[in-house]
């Protein structure tokens, strides 16, 4: 038998050689080429998901939300997963709020599925069912839809801020989506168990609005009503504090139907609203004195190459009869006593041909046009309101600046912003952009207004309660840019109350077309049932000890006689003559920003700048945050950053 | 004579570890898998369990069973052997011989089910070491020697063809041909019967399409990312996934619908992901154990039966073991050949673990001898 022992050995060998060969097969794949396999195994069967951030919450000033992002569900069920048909299904009929046809139909699919959306309190008993299969979505809920619906904006089908504050807002309010890799099955279904967080979503962060959600809804319901009485194409109405800057209403009704921000975006001729602005260049200069009268003209007045007419003539006017008649023909005297830069450089003062740098993302600059560009006519239009245009925004801040001692302020949309935890990263403070008048003439232009509404023009929009100051303007409308014949817009311009104005509003409707075109029967009634409305209301952002204070008392309106302060005035532009004396302010953060935005912010405070280098600014002397007096010098240091 | 009962205990050691690891790996690969629409979980494990204490009782029956019964029991083992490979032929036995995946490969008995073709590899193996004894040197002769075993082992290899489970019936017809071999078969008659059988089975592979592909995408990976394909890709990553140690028991992903039967067919790749290099290694070395014990009692045994018997039992496992892995490192044609005491599959763990006794029962043999 000495030939079986050999072939036994030959088969032996063979084997151990078979199973030598394997390992040094196995080895070539887990050794040589095994972390390639490794990569491939890890990237078939893992999946990068995104995990949605919660977008900011909008809310209005007294913290009512305008616009959240809440947690949906859809629902799914899988009719042979269910442990107990006929328990589950009732519990499902009940909370899904299906009925029994709905939910029998679905029974017969192999995977019934429910768009909703359901809220988490509805789903939250079917978590432990067995064959339920829910399905998260963040949902934008808007919880009035036609709250400031322009100026809130929309979200696009992407989930980014697509129009309005949502599109200003939106690095605030997305937040950043965090990232997990979960494991995958073949078949695509995901395990959640061994999912790897990378990095977790980070909510965006909230934001509060200078909005008040009871003066909106008066704005709006206000608006509406007079379009529809007036039968009118469009108008607009703007809320804003005079002291803060801040935004309180934004009304905007077209009958286009279109839901444009049109009080940030239309332009248009205010008319005599803007009379009030040639009286403030008059009164800084002292080119009038209170008791000067000029002839009426029996109404009718030629200048060079036109007429000019007024609706309400008197015999002599003074400044004061001016503004409360709406006299064409008075102002345009005094106005000839402006020279054209003066004239143009208080409307500029004003605020208008320039943006307000409100944080909005479209905005109209209006137009006012260099001196070296106006005709001959030019000086009287602007006396009287024309040949400027101006977007309702414009003139509702020019108008708070009367109502805070003169000085024009940034308007602004947002009041605070807070982190998803609750710290406040951001709170609003009044902006001063520059001062325009002298407090004093701030006060007696203020007068002036009064005088509108206490048996002037604005006579339709006088409270029984509390003193208004205001000013009436009927313009001719433009479209497509030339005067539409029997158009016109009716603008209506108020301080509220006049002796410390809380409230600036502004109306504008265009084209009434029923009844009266003319301001005074139109958009001052308006105004005035607005404002009865804003105090009746219980919510509304009115300081009443101030006002309560301020009725019995109207003669201690400040700065009205007495001298006891004596303000500093930042002239502006700034001229070295005056330099350095003004009040100690903190030197704004300007880091990293481009170098025009810097140097505007810093002119804003009343600085003078100096510029090294080019790019973005790297930092500033004195440095941010140090205090410097307004009208010293702060050098910017500017790095060419790539 | 002391030294062969080392030998025994060794191998009842080497099979306990290799049913030990199989019980943790066929768990590991199954448990997350759904089977009608419920979750494996244990049960596929426990039902191993089962099989393994079966089998465990039987080996230790069978071991200290005098071999030699096997010789007179071998006729009729293979014509049990034969009525249970042709249930499932038959056309009105589906309720028994229910068809899995486009085969019918298992009887129903009531008490379990069976997998006759795992049984006719043990019947086999008796069978031709019985006659190969009984013939001494005729063997060397073509038609007293070689034609006779043919005549039945044709047959059967045919019977497991039509289940229809090719590979097996090749590793049972490899297996008889071990046996054939060490018993002194001439070579020039395996080089005949090679080359009269390779029309047959060019014939075999080219009729099913699932086979031709398997052995295209063998020949040409890569070229279609068919199915076979990506069975033999997916076992290849998760093996090289494991690289030096390993993944980690139970950590492996490949078994979550990527690698097809990962808890049998497959489950050599599981481990090489979840063991890595180091378990490859373990796993190597103890069937390279069991083989070398095998031929050690194969070398040692009182007669030409025991000797042969014994290598073709070391056969059984050896070549069921090289041919599995083989398969999971795509170095043959991918096939459905279960790894011995490992692989899911009660059937095949029952008949290892008794071949595994009846070796035993060999190499004890020798000491009683002397």
């Amino acid at each position: 038998m000495a030939k079986p022992v050999v072939r036994l050995q030959v088969v032996q060998a063979l084997m151990f050689a078979g199973l030598a060969a394997l390992v040094g097969r196995a080895a070539q794949v887990q050794l040589v080429r095994g972390a390639r396999y490794a990569a491939e195994a890890q990237a078939q069967r893992t999946q990068r998901v995104v995990l949605e951030a919660r977008r900011g919450t909008l809310y209005d000033r007294h913290g009512t939300p305008i616009a959240l992002t809440q947690e949906t569900y859809h629902v799914g069920v899988a009719p042979n997963e269910l442990r107990d048909p006929v328990r589950d299904g009732r519990l499902i009929m009940r909370q899904l709020r299906l009925t029994l046809r709905r939910w029998e139909h679905g029974l017969r699919k192999r995977y019934a599925y429910f768009q909703g959306p359901y809220s988490a309190l509805e789903i939250h008993p079917l978590r432990a069912v067995q064959g339920v299969h829910l399905e998260p979505v963040l949902n934008r809920f808007y919880p009035s839809p036609d709250f400031a619906r322009a100026v809130i904006g929309r979200v696009g089908a992407d989930g980014r801020g697509a129009s309005g504050l949502e599109r200003t807002l939106d690095s605030l309010l997305a937040g950043t989506p965090g990232a997990a890799v979960v494991l995958r099955d073949r078949a695509g279904l995901e395990y959640e168990s061994p999912a790897r967080l990378i990095a977790g979503p980070v909510a965006g962060h909230d934001v509060v609005l200078t909005l008040d959600a009871e003066l909106q809804e008066i704005a709006q319901r206000a608006l509406d009503e007079a379009l529809r009485r007036m039968d009118a194409e469009g108008g607009d109405v703007l809320m804003l504090d005079p002291v803060s800057g801040e935004v309180l209403a934004v009304a905007a009704r077209h009958d286009d139907g279109g839901a444009r921000p049109s009080a940030f975006s239309d332009v248009f001729e205010p008319g005599s609203t803007a009379k009030i602005f040639a009286a403030a260049a008059l009164l800084t200069g002292n080119l009038v004195r209170p008791d000067e009268r000029v002839s009426g003209e029996g109404g009718k007045y030629r200048l060079a190459s036109r007429t000019i007419e007024d609706e309400h003539p008197l015999p002599t006017l003074t400044l004061a009869d001016a503004i409360r008649v709406s006299s064409n023909i008075a102002l345009v005297k005094f106005a000839a006593r402006l020279a054209p830069e003066e004239q143009y450089r208080i409307l500029r003062d004003f605020g208008f041909g320039a943006p307000t740098g409100i944080e909005f993302p479209a905005e109209s600059p209006g137009r006012l046009r260099f001196p070296k560009d106006w005709t001959r006519p030019s000086a009287a239009s602007l006396a009287m309101g024309y040949e400027l245009s101006v977007t309702p925004l414009q003139l509702a801040v020019a108008y708070a600046a009367l109502g805070n001692e003169g000085v024009l302020l940034q308007p602004s949309l947002l009041r605070e912003i807070r982190t998803p935890d609750g710290k406040v990263i951001y709170r609003h403070r009044p902006e001063p952009v520059r001062r325009v008048v002298p407090p004093e003439v701030a006060a007696q232009l203020r007068d002036l207004l009064l005088g509108v509404v206490e048996g002037g023009t604005g006579a339709e929009a006088a409270l029984t309660t509390f003193p208004l100051a205001a000013k009436t303007g009927t313009a001719r409308r433009v479209v497509d840019g030339r005067y539409a014949p029997g158009q016109y817009t009716a603008s209506f311009a108020a301080l509220f109350p006049a002796d410390q104005p809380q409230l600036v509003v502004v109306v504008k409707i265009d084209s009434p077309r029923r009844g009266s075109f003319f301001a005074a029967q139109t958009a001052a009634p308006v105004t005035r049932s607005m404002l009865e409305q804003a105090l009746a209301a219980r919510t509304v952002a009115l300081d009443r000890a101030r006002l309560s204070t301020s009725v019995p008392a109207p003669e201690s309106a400040p700065l009205k006689g007495d001298g006891g302060v004596v303000p500093y005035v930042v002239g502006w532009p700034y001229r070295p003559d005056s330099a350095a004396t003004g009040p100690e302010r903190a030197v704004p953060d300007v880091g990293g920003r481009p170098i025009r935005e810097a140097v505007h912010a810093l002119h804003r405070r009343g600085f003078r700048v100096v510029l090294k280098g080019w790019g973005a600014v790297d930092h500033t002397w004195p440095a941010a945050g140090e205090r410097a007096r307004a009208g010293s010098t702060v050098t910017l240091f500017a790095t060419d950053r790539p | 004579m002391t030294e062969l009962r080392w030998e025994t205990r060794l191998l009842a050691v080497v099979a306990a570890v290799l049913v030990v690891f199989g019980l943790a790996a066929v768990y590991g690969a199954s448990s997350l898998l759904t089977t009608s629409g419920r979750q494996v979980g244990a049960s596929f494990a426990l039902r191993q369990a089962l099989g393994a204490v079966i089998g465990g009782l039987l080996a230790t029956i069978l071991a200290r069973l005098d071999y030699h019964v096997w010789q007179r029991a071998a006729w009729p083992l293979v014509a049990i052997v034969a009525v249970l490979l042709v249930i499932p032929l038959l056309p009105l036995t589906h309720a028994i011989a229910p068809t899995i995946n486009g085969a019918r490969r298992w009887v129903d008995l009531g008490v379990m089910t069976l997998q006759p073709s795992e049984f006719a590899k043990y019947a086999v193996v008796v069978w031709t070491a019985m006659l190969a004894a009984k013939k001494g040197d005729q063997i060397r002769t073509l038609r007293r020697g070689v034609l006779p075993f043919l005549v039945i082992i044709g047959p059967i290899a045919g019977l497991i063809f039509l289940e229809p489970n090719l590979s097996m019936a090749l590793l049972v017809a490899m297996l008889a041909g071990v046996v054939l071999f060490s018993a002194g078969a001439r070579i020039g008659h395996f080089l005949a019967l090679a080359v009269a059988a390779m029309p047959l089975l060019y014939g075999a592979v080219a009729n099913a399409q699932y086979r031709l592909a398997r052995v295209l995408s063998f020949l040409n990976p890569g070229s279609a990312p068919s199915e076979a394909t990506w069975q033999v890709h997916q076992s290849l990553v998760g093996i090289g996934a494991g690289q030096v140690f390993g993944v980690g028991f139970g950590q492996g992903q490949q078994k979550l619908g990527y690698l097809p039967y990962a808890y049998s067919d497959f489950i050599f790749s599981t481990i090489g992901e979840e063991w890595g290099l180091v378990g490859v290694v373990l796993i190597a070395l103890l069937f390279g154990v069991f083989v070398w014990l095998g031929f050690r009692i194969a070398k040692s045994a009182p007669d030409p039966f025991g000797q042969l018997l014994a290598v073709g039992i070391t056969a059984l496992v050896g070549l069921g073991a090289v041919l599995h892995i083989g398969v999971s490192l795509a170095v043959i044609p991918a096939t459905g050949i279960t790894l011995p005491f490992i692989s899911y599959g009660r059937s095949s763990l029952i008949v290892s673990l008794a071949a595994t006794g009846v070796l035993a029962s060999v190499g004890h043999a020798r000491r009683r001898a002397g």
